[in-house]
């Protein structure tokens, strides 16, 4: 009799088992859904379709190998990403990101470039309990308090980016300063820190002028700049300022001893191309990966290792940072499911956090704050140093543990 | 101070000019046609791509864009006007309705552009406009500034002789004082504005061409804010006069200018609140008849 | 002798009802709440436009100054004095009026000069607010932050309860004496002047009713949005886009704008979700199509063939 009982209870036990296997294999979706917006025109389209960019050349590669492995299903599942084209426009965006949570179902949703296509985003991925992925979205507004939604990948809050430069300027005794920045968020944040960082050492610029982000024309501003007499003078504006101000910089015949600009360190072949490499010899910026190289990391490929594969899949074209940042959001993406037992919005975000200060990418360490802002990462300070054949070598020189070579400084006239 | 106050009348005079060349074609369309052309600011942009063009593909000086930017505005303006502006006229409201008409064209242009050459800003080579400085009042601006200012002067000059000097500038006038009456008059409306249709593309095509040297670079997606600040620059002047677009290209440059080397931040407010103030007080704008009703 | 007050209201009360029915059921079938949302929001506005420029021929390009002035207002106020939603909401309008009684002189112009003087308007709005001198004030270009009062439910009710609102005052101006004084008005100034109109004074009511529905439109995207940047709030794109829908639609009626906003912001979201590749391209040739065959709007199929369009 006892024997009988237990032989039933092996036999439903097992039933149960199979049932359970059955039922997991049945709720594991053929495809995972990753939805995002890209801009196909306005101010935002070409660093947006760069992101976009990179997060495609993520999932074709993550398909090659037959797809993403989901740790909560035990297989690889092949990667389909729904996206649509905000035009740059931040009400297309909102009832496009919705599309993609009410309609399409993804699985996750990545943000598209920027803060400001980041911004609408953030509440309806909350009211939706769904975990945003956010590659490049650094406002620091963004990041107040604690959220199980909102997770920023690829970039720091851009209130952090000047730091080192702060911490340069001061190491190289450099007391006047002069700062053109445009008026938003991504630029004035920078500013504010700036100038913060500044005050701390007693030193206030000796001009100090916000611009509309829709500044075009540098040549008469530039010419004020000069009377204050700066060594060094601080322009923080989007691609289209930062082309605008170096050209018009090298028409007008001015020369500053240190010009740092924010967009030659991520787009550096498109700059090259628009301003000259006359233009951005001896100029700063931040140099963002694939330009400084992190060789060791644990996730994902090295800087050289992307740098060649992603030749060889855009006909021999170099890849720029935004690029990175799309396919660095992909495979942290991948990671979150790789790990999280529970596929789950809440079960990757925990995931993320939990590879907070563990993993290196192509872009640098990866460190998630509860309020899901990106504290890893840091930018270092470039120097563009041209080399006898015409070139232009980038040489990293602060901080120290990056450091490729000396500043030139005063940079020499014409 | 006062050096910073030369260098910035210079430079405003300078920049003035030119977008009195940017406006000017717009002005033309608006006082014949009565055409809201909101695509302005995307024809300006494709005469900047035709000069990105001819200097990148062929080799050539960017200037070759100035010629391009004429046979662009035959080859694209004559089949438009006749496609689309006849029809407009018979409407009820031409002015309001080609608002809407123009905006969709603008999405287009904006698109195939986006489509044809990618995203990117492009810009061209200083050298090609000569690449050194130029002073006057020992202030010193580039070459190309010098050049877009004198190309944009003869541009503008050009269009009053013809508006001042030929039978057909005469007629065209006729249509702008009023329409109706130029046809009863037996004035040939169509062909005369078609003609002043495709002077005006071509004007702002021309403007295209200096876009580069004076913004830095050209992309798609600036054509909005080149159209509404057109529109205030040939308000400040005046309609229908080409020489009143060049008057207030020069209020809005050296407004801009100055208002940059003082308050840089607020600068974008100068020509918006020159147009408010100035339709207020003298609605005609600087060089017009009165328009105003009720 | 006139027709009694209900009868002349019918026709508005049926489509309120059909609106207010169909958008507080739409959310059970189709749950993109944003692109409901947003649909009837440019039905408030180009009902808004309509007020003005269908029944006094005034276009304002810059219509989305208002609209940006009540969100601005409604954020300021919940962010800066921690006022209740409903208070602040209600501010929005207010605001707006503000503004319209400031610009007001500008309705002394004419045609295309009030409309690119009204454009101007907004841009300096938009460039004072967005300022990085008012950032203590008005957040300036760093945007404004209201999650604090994130509501998607009851914002989506508030906005259903005003495209109501909204079309019983368009029904108003569509059938009552002061309607038609304004249609007299915009069609022959000079007589209405004669026969004892107060033309400046009713000029002025409509222009102020049209910017409170734009205000409040405003607010309410302010609270339903909840985090954004001035450019969000006063890009040209919401004026271009009211304004192309209440002419596609048709002005000087009540329905056209409804038509016009629902179908072509439809037709643009299915663009946008079916060809996000050729977006902008399709959505461009749509409208040029559409002003080449149907110059008058599309109620105007019906009025060719002798239909009276409410």
């Amino acid at each position: 009799m006892k024997l009988k009982q237990f032989r039933l209870a092996v036999a439903m036990a097992a039933a149960a088992l199979t049932a359970a296997g059955a039922a997991s294999a049945a709720s594991a979706p053929s495809v995972i859904k990753i939805g995002t917006l890209y801009a196909g025109s306005g101010n935002f389209a070409v660093a947006s379709q760069a992101q976009y960019k990179g997060l495609q050349f993520w999932a074709k590669r993550v398909n090659a190998e037959g797809g993403v492995y989901v740790k909560a299903f035990n297989k690889k599942i092949p990667v389909k990403i729904v996206a649509y084209d905000d035009q740059s426009s931040t009400s297309t965006a909102t009832t496009l990101y919705n599309q993609l949570i009410t309609q399409d179902k993804v699985d996750l949703v990545v943000s598209d470039f920027g803060s400001v296509l980041t911004s609408v985003a953030i509440p309806l991925a909350k009211e939706h309990k769904m975990l945003l992925i956010d590659p490049t979205g650094s406002s620091a507004g963004f990041f107040k308090e604690k959220t199980d939604y909102l997770a920023d990948v690829s970039i720091p809050s851009s209130a952090v980016w000047p730091m080192p430069l702060a911490k340069f300027l001061e190491q190289e005794h450099i007391k006047k300063i002069g700062i053109i920045y445009g008026s938003n968020d991504f630029d004035g944040s920078q500013a504010d820190t700036l100038k913060a960082e500044f005050k701390k050492i007693g030193v206030t610029p000796v001009f100090d002028h916000a611009v509309p982000t829709g500044e075009r024309n540098y040549t008469v501003l530039l010419h004020s700049a000069a009377a204050a007499h700066p060594q060094a003078l601080i322009e923080l504006g989007y691609l289209p300022n930062d082309v605008a101000f170096l050209k018009s910089l090298k028409s007008s015949g001015l020369h500053f001893p240190f010009v740092f600009t924010i967009f030659p360190g991520q787009f550096k072949q498109l700059m090259e191309k628009n301003v000259g490499a006359d233009a951005l010899k001896y100029t700063y910026s931040y140099p963002a990966p694939p330009m400084i190289k992190y060789e060791k990391v644990n996730l994902g490929m090295n800087t050289d290792q992307f740098v060649t594969a992603w030749g060889k899949t855009h006909k021999g074209a170099e890849p720029n940072f935004v690029n990175a940042g799309g396919y660095n959001a992909g495979i942290l993406m991948a990671k979150a499911m790789g790990t999280s037992p529970k596929f789950t919005q809440l079960g990757m975000h925990q995931a993320l956090l939990d590879m907070s200060g563990k993993i290196t990418t192509v872009v640098g360490a990866y460190k998630l704050s509860p309020t899901g802002a990106q504290l890893g990462q840091r930018l270092p300070i470039a120097q563009f140093q041209p080399q006898k054949d015409g070139s232009l070598k980038t040489v990293v020189v602060y901080p120290d543990s990056h450091k490729t070579g000396n500043a030139i400084y005063p940079s020499p006239a014409g | 101070m006062q050096a910073l106050l030369e260098y910035a009348i210079v430079g405003g005079v300078l920049y003035g000019i030119f977008f009195g060349l940017v406006a000017v074609g717009l002005n033309l369309i608006f006082g014949v046609m009565r055409i809201i052309n909101l695509a302005h600011g995307e024809f300006v942009i494709l005469g900047g791509f035709g000069a990105y063009w001819v200097s990148h593909s062929l080799g050539l000086n960017p200037l070759w864009g100035l010629p391009l930017a004429a046979l662009g505005a035959v080859v694209i303006g004559f089949p438009l006007y006749y496609a689309v502006v006849p029809g407009l006229q018979r409407s009820r409201d031409p002015e309001m309705l080609s608002f809407i008409l123009f905006f969709g064209l603008a999405q287009i242009i904006d698109a195939i552009i986006s489509l044809g050459f990618g995203p990117d800003q492009r810009s061209l080579p200083d050298e090609a406009l000569g690449g050194g400085t130029i002073s006057v009042l020992g202030q010193a601006f580039p070459d190309s500034w010098w050049v877009a200012a004198g190309v944009s002067v003869l541009a503008i000059l050009g269009l009053w002789l013809y508006l001042t000097r030929t039978r057909l500038g005469f007629a065209t006038r006729a249509i702008m004082a009023n329409r109706d009456e130029a046809y009863a008059t037996g004035i040939s409306v169509d062909k005369v504005s078609a003609i002043a249709f495709i002077i005006g593309l071509a004007l702002a095509g021309a403007a295209g061409v200096f876009v580069p040297y004076l913004q830095g670079s050209v992309g798609p997606g600036i054509g909005n804010s080149l159209t509404t600040t057109s529109f205030a620059i040939l308000i400040i002047g005046s309609l229908g006069n080409p020489v009143g677009t060049l008057f207030g290209g020069l209020v809005f440059g050296v407004g801009s200018m100055l208002m940059q080397t003082f308050y840089a931040s607020w600068s974008d407010l100068v020509p918006y609140v020159l147009l408010v103030v100035i339709v207020l007080v003298r609605p005609q704008g600087l060089f017009g008849k009165a328009v105003r009703h009720a | 002798m006139r027709e009694s007050w209900f009868k002349r209201a019918r026709a508005g009360l049926i489509t309120a009802a059909v609106l207010a029915l169909v958008f507080s059921l739409a959310p059970n079938v189709y749950n993109n709440s944003s692109l409901l949302f947003m649909m009837m929001t440019y039905i408030v506005l180009s009902q808004g436009l309509n007020l003005l420029y269908g029944f006094t021929g005034y276009l304002p390009f810059g219509y989305v100054g208002f609209f940006g002035t009540g969100a601005y207002a409604t954020a300021l106020l919940v962010m800066k004095l921690h006022l209740p939603i409903g208070l602040a909401i209600a501010a929005g309008p207010i605001a707006s009026m503000i503004v319209a009684l400031v610009l007001g002189p500008l309705l002394r112009l004419s045609g295309a000069y009030f409309s690119i003087a009204n454009l101007a308007a907004s841009q300096i709005l938009f460039i004072v607010i967005g300022n990085p001198n008012l950032q203590d004030i008005t957040g300036g270009p760093y945007g404004v932050k209201i999650d604090e009062v994130y509501n998607p439910t009851a914002s989506y009710a508030a906005m259903v309860v005003l495209v109501v609102v909204v079309t019983l005052i368009a029904t108003f101006f569509r059938r009552s004496r002061f309607g038609q004084g304004l249609k007299a008005m915009a069609d022959d100034p000079v007589s209405a002047e004669m026969s004892a109109i107060p033309v400046v004074r009713m000029r002025l009511l409509a222009w102020l009713t049209s910017a409170a529905v734009a205000g409040l439109a405003g607010a309410l995207y302010a609270w339903n949005l909840s985090v954004f940047y001035p450019d969000a709030v006063f890009t040209l794109e919401i004026s271009v886009f009211a304004i192309v829908f209440a002419l596609f639609g048709g002005v000087g009626t009540v329905l056209g704008p409804i038509i016009g906003a629902g179908l072509l912001y439809a037709l643009y979201n299915a663009i946008g979700i079916s060809e996000p590749q050729y977006f902008q391209l399709i959505y461009g040739v749509l409208i040029v199509g559409l002003v080449m065959f149907l110059p008058e709007g599309i109620l105007s199929l019906l009025t060719r063939r002798g239909i009276n369009v409410f």
